[in-house]
């Protein structure tokens, strides 16, 4: 099974702390500008409230995204997706829901899945990201991706560059996944024209193969 | 001229030969027998690359230089009308470049559902946009609503709509306007027909009746609706997520909303789902095209989840009141048939298809359209269809039950259709119909199978022309301006093309989504494929024919007796001249050849006018909890010759996934007295998931039909019409109660257990006994 957080009692480790994003989400809403408490202050619960105050303005951020360096202005309040997809031009993660309810925006962050739409670019410096574009490319695709195109398991295809990251992290995560574990590593993204099985069909064939 | 030619209709081992006349200048129908490389083989997407890749650019994804952001300002009330809009704050705001007033653009000052559009602004960044709403100030007139159909109905209800607009409307028969008495004599002929069909239904040796409901569901496609709208020089280029290309590109260049674009293109390569509810540009297709001009930049004005969840379509909901006269020998003798369902603020386009695909007799059958504050209805997969054969096939478990008869013996008793007779036999084979059961609520977990058919009509028709040209160097390309919204129309149309010149898929360049190429279809009605593949194919079949004149001429050949196959020139019936395509093409003295062809207006008179389809579902029912898991479900599916199974398989299980969702979990849900849809979004409008998903067991039989030369029909609407239906009758054969509404929640399956426990008991108490 995929989860969210491979670390749910060290949540820092992960970068996308509740607290962090809870933080940055309250501010973006209200466009103001985002008090990013230090990891320390979280994990420590020690009380020192000197947060490093960032925005409203645009700032700098430098972002690692399939392997090179993306650099943009954009205000702190800013989330990955947002960033990826309007500042930097790595449009493969989708918005639909924008909530974190339905997995299209789904990214590898240090190859952990998130939704991109629910944490802030800002908290994204320094880590590995991995879009469906670094996944595999159209001269290169990976064994996954061909096992998609093979079994159909896309059909508007909106969906899909999500469900191809979660794929994958499924796959890295147990490269012998069982019909339900599949189901369960999917079930965080949604698909509307119906490819559920096609695509578990699709994950069982590059896991037969040896993933 | 039509030229008469000799064809074989028929599938499985139900031939038969016909003559048929078709446009002098078409190609025969392929023949059961003939040798097809492409044609009936599961071929991959054409687009898959770019869709698992994410280079697929949608509407959403596009970023022209200059590009700015538009959002829209809705209304959180009920019923209202706008007094006035106050924009000044909102324009001096950083980075706001144009401010839209609705009452302005669509001359309508009402906001009659929580959600219609009254304004909309364009900014440099999204977020400045949304500050930029938060600063206008609207004065509402508040007026009192009504959100649901009850409500609606009740003596005394609030007016939903304006002027004379009642609430409850007759919708079929359709009420008539303006002639004097026509009214009073259309009252007449309905009276003496419920007089009529009333007799025949008590003349019946068996009476069932019941009232069934169905919820409102949202198309809630992943790409919600908008556009991407540029000017240039007075042109308008609209990246579009549009189900209708050429549609949305008509109300652009009309008076509607003032648009009015002397010239326009639409762009529609990939589009992330319709489902029905995008056939118009809307009316955030005519705000995103007059922020344009107004800003004098683009425009990215796509809705967000919430405004796509409110008003962006859905398919309306029903109540319907059967009542069924059967004989004792399973003939239906006559049905009375009322309903009511809600497509928003208007009154049209709410009726329940409950009186199709079997013979029922007798009909009594009157439809009520009711206007409610809510967002509009669109036609949606299959409009009216699974929502009508939910009611319907409940009955028809009712009356099979009631005469003790099979539940599909029943069905075959009151059907004539030449396909689905087959159809019901396989169903039941895969589904194991007679296997043994806990069944009757026997025990805690207890299972249940269920039964019922599709019907649609979707052979295509004129309105779509294709482009094929082939290039000196042996290049190949069609087009088509019409869209693929994720059902395969690109795919096949380079099929069939590739087909008709003996290449591979991948010698075969295509096409679509760009109204500057030749007229295409909307994706309605399942029409899409049968409308495009005949105009490819034609066009295929001239350019090939243009291009063996010039093999011939060049070789001294006769081009009649030339044809192309495994990508080389054939002498008919002899086998390859050793020519290869490329060589061939070489023979040009043009750059190419390009040839447009129209699909021939009509279809040609053929087997079935209609597809059919049969489904049966195998569901679990935990009878503590009232949760409801559908293990199985069989799809028996035919929709003329199956060009592409792979992708006609995945528009099957689409189908069915949605069926099943649609039965157990998605409802739009309305609060009654703040007069809003408190489910618009994806946490708490549940759609069916990975984990709900059923095993699918897809048959596709395949039909010589034909209608046209690739004798196709649509598969996007037939499978969707039966599934709910069956998983319903799967849930009450496992519980031996009957539901009766939609969607089948673990409160209504407790309600219906208690139900069936308290009419057990009532015997057993006047007997005396305690229990």
């Amino acid at each position: 099974m995929v989860s969210k957080n491979k670390n749910p009692e060290n949540p820092e480790k992960d970068g996308v702390s509740r607290r962090s994003f809870l933080q940055g989400a309250g501010a973006a809403a209200a466009a103001a500008g985002v008090a990013r408490i230090p990891e320390t202050v979280i994990a420590g619960q020690n009380g020192v409230a000197t947060p490093e105050v960032l925005g409203p303005e645009a700032e700098s951020i430098q972002l690692k995204v399939n392997g090179a360096d993306k650099k943009a202005s954009a205000p702190p309040s800013t989330t990955l997706l947002d960033f990826l997809r309007n500042d930097v031009g790595v449009t493969g993660p989708k918005r639909v829901c924008d909530r974190g309810s339905c997995g299209a925006c789904t990214v590898l962050l240090d190859g952990q899945v998130v939704d991109s739409c629910s944490m802030l670019a800002i908290d994204a410096v320094g880590k590995e990201i991995t879009t469906v574009e670094g996944i595999g490319t159209p001269d290169n695709l990976s064994r996954l991706q061909k096992a998609f195109i093979e079994k159909d398991a896309l059909q508007c295809g909106f969906c899909t560059p999500g469900m191809v990251v979660s794929c994958t992290a499924l796959l890295e995560e147990n490269p012998k996944p069982s019909r339900n574990q599949i189901r369960e590593g999917l079930s965080g993204n949604l698909c509307r024209c119906g490819t559920y099985q096609n695509i578990i069909e699709a994950v069982e064939h590059v896991s037969r193969k040896g993933g | 001229m039509p030229k008469e030619i000799q064809i074989k209709v028929g599938f499985g081992d139900q031939f038969r030969d016909l003559t048929v006349r078709i446009q002098d200048d078409d190609v025969k129908p392929w023949q059961p027998g003939d040798r097809l490389n492409l044609i009936g083989q599961s071929t991959p997407r054409v687009d898959a690359v770019a869709k698992v890749t994410g280079t697929a650019n949608y509407s959403y994804d596009q970023k022209p230089k200059g590009m700015i952001y538009g959002k829209i300002l809705r209304s959180p009330h009920g019923n209202a009308d706008i007094v006035s809009i106050d924009i000044d704050k909102a324009k001096k705001l950083p980075g706001v470049r144009a401010i839209l007033t609705a009452p302005e653009i669509f001359e309508d000052e009402s906001a009659r559902y929580a959600g219609a559009e009254v304004a909309a602004v364009a900014a440099d960044t999204e977020m400045q946009a949304e500050a930029a709403l938060r600063a206008i100030e609207v004065e509402y007139d508040i007026k009192p609503h009504c959100v649901t159909v009850e409500d609606a109905r009740k003596e005394g209800a609030p007016q939903v709509g304006r002027g004379e607009q009642v609430n409850v409307a007759r919708i079929s028969p359709r009420q008539r306007r303006g002639r004097r008495g026509s009214n009073s004599d259309m009252d007449e002929r309905l009276a003496r027909q419920e007089a009529a069909v009333g007799k025949v239904i008590q003349d019946s040796d068996v009476v069932v009746e019941g009232e069934f409901s169905t919820q409102v569901q949202t198309h809630a496609p992943l790409e919600t609706h908008g556009s991407v709208c540029s000017w240039e020089d007075g042109r308008l280029i609209c990246w579009a997520s549009s189900q209708a290309t050429f549609g949305f590109r008509n109300e652009l260049t009309s008076n509607w909303g003032g648009v009015r674009a002397k010239s326009c293109q639409i762009l529609s390569e990939y589009v992330g789902g319709g489902f029905g509810s995008k056939f118009s540009a809307g009316r955030e297709g005519v705000l995103g095209a007059l922020l344009a001009k107004e800003a004098g930049v683009p425009v990215h004005l796509m809705l967000d989840r919430s405004g796509e969840q409110l008003s962006a379509g859905n398919r309306p909901d029903s109540l319907q009141q059967m009542k069924m006269g059967v004989n004792k020998d399973g003939v239906i003798q006559g049905t009375r048939i009322r309903s009511w369902g809600t497509p928003g603020t208007g009154t049209g386009g709410a009726g329940a298809h409950n009186d199709g695909i079997y013979n029922i007799g007798e009909v009594d059958k009157i439809e009520y359209g009711v206007r409610t504050n809510t967002g509009g209805a669109k036609a949606h997969r299959a409009p009216g269809w699974p929502q009508g054969a939910f009611a319907l096939e409940q009955m028809m478990d009712m009356a099979a039950d009631e005469i003790g008869m099979d539940r599909v013996e029943f069905r075959k008793k009151n059907d004539e259709h030449p396909i689905r007779k087959v159809e019901y036999d396989i169903a039941k084979d895969r589904i194991k119909w007679n296997r043994s059961l806990t069944r009757n609520g026997g025990a805690e977990i207890c299972q249940g199978l269920g039964i019922a058919s599709n019907l649609w009509f979707s052979a295509g028709g004129g309105g779509a022309s294709a482009l094929v040209r082939i290039t000196k160097d042996g290049q190949v390309e069609v087009r088509n301006g019409a869209q693929d919204i994720g059902t395969g129309t690109r795919t096949v149309m380079g099929m069939v093309v590739a087909e008709e010149l003996g290449l591979e898929m991948n010698q075969v360049a295509t096409r679509i989504g760009n109204t500057d190429d030749p007229q295409g279809p909307a994706s309605g009605g399942s029409t899409t494929i049968g409308t495009v593949t005949p105009a490819a194919r034609l066009a295929a079949f001239h350019a090939k024919k243009e291009l063996m004149e010039i093999v011939a001429d060049r070789k001294g050949w006769d081009a009649s007796e030339l044809d192309l196959k495994d990508q080389e020139v054939w002498r008919i019936g002899e086998g390859s001249t050793g020519m290869t395509f490329e060589s061939a093409c070489a023979l040009m003295d043009d750059d190419a050849i390009e040839v447009l062809k129209g699909r021939p207006r009509r279809n040609y008179e053929g087997f079935s006018d209609t597809n059919a389809g049969v489904q049966a579902a195998h569901v679990e029912v935990n009878q503590a909890t009232g949760a409801v898991k559908v293990l199985k479900v069989v799809a028996v599916a035919d929709a003329g010759k199956i060009l592409n199974p792979l992708t006609s398989e995945s528009q099957v299980r689409g189908g069915v996934i949605q069926g099943v969702s649609f039965a157990l979990f998605e409802r739009r849900i309305m609060d009654r007295q703040k007069g809003r849809m408190l489910n618009d979004d994806f946490e708490n409008y549940k759609m069916l998931g990975s984990m709900d998903c059923p095993e699918i067991d897809v048959v596709l039989l395949d039909v010589y039909n034909g209608k046209s030369n690739t004798q196709v029909m649509g598969l996007g609407e037939p499978p969707i019409v039966a599934t709910a239906a069956a998983v319903a009758n799967a849930v009450s054969d496992a519980l031996g109660v009957r539901m009766y509404d939609l969607p089948i929640t673990p409160k209504k399956v407790l309600e219906a257990i208690a139900k069936r426990d308290a009419a057990k008991e009532v015997p057993a108490q006047k007997k005396g006994e305690r229990l």
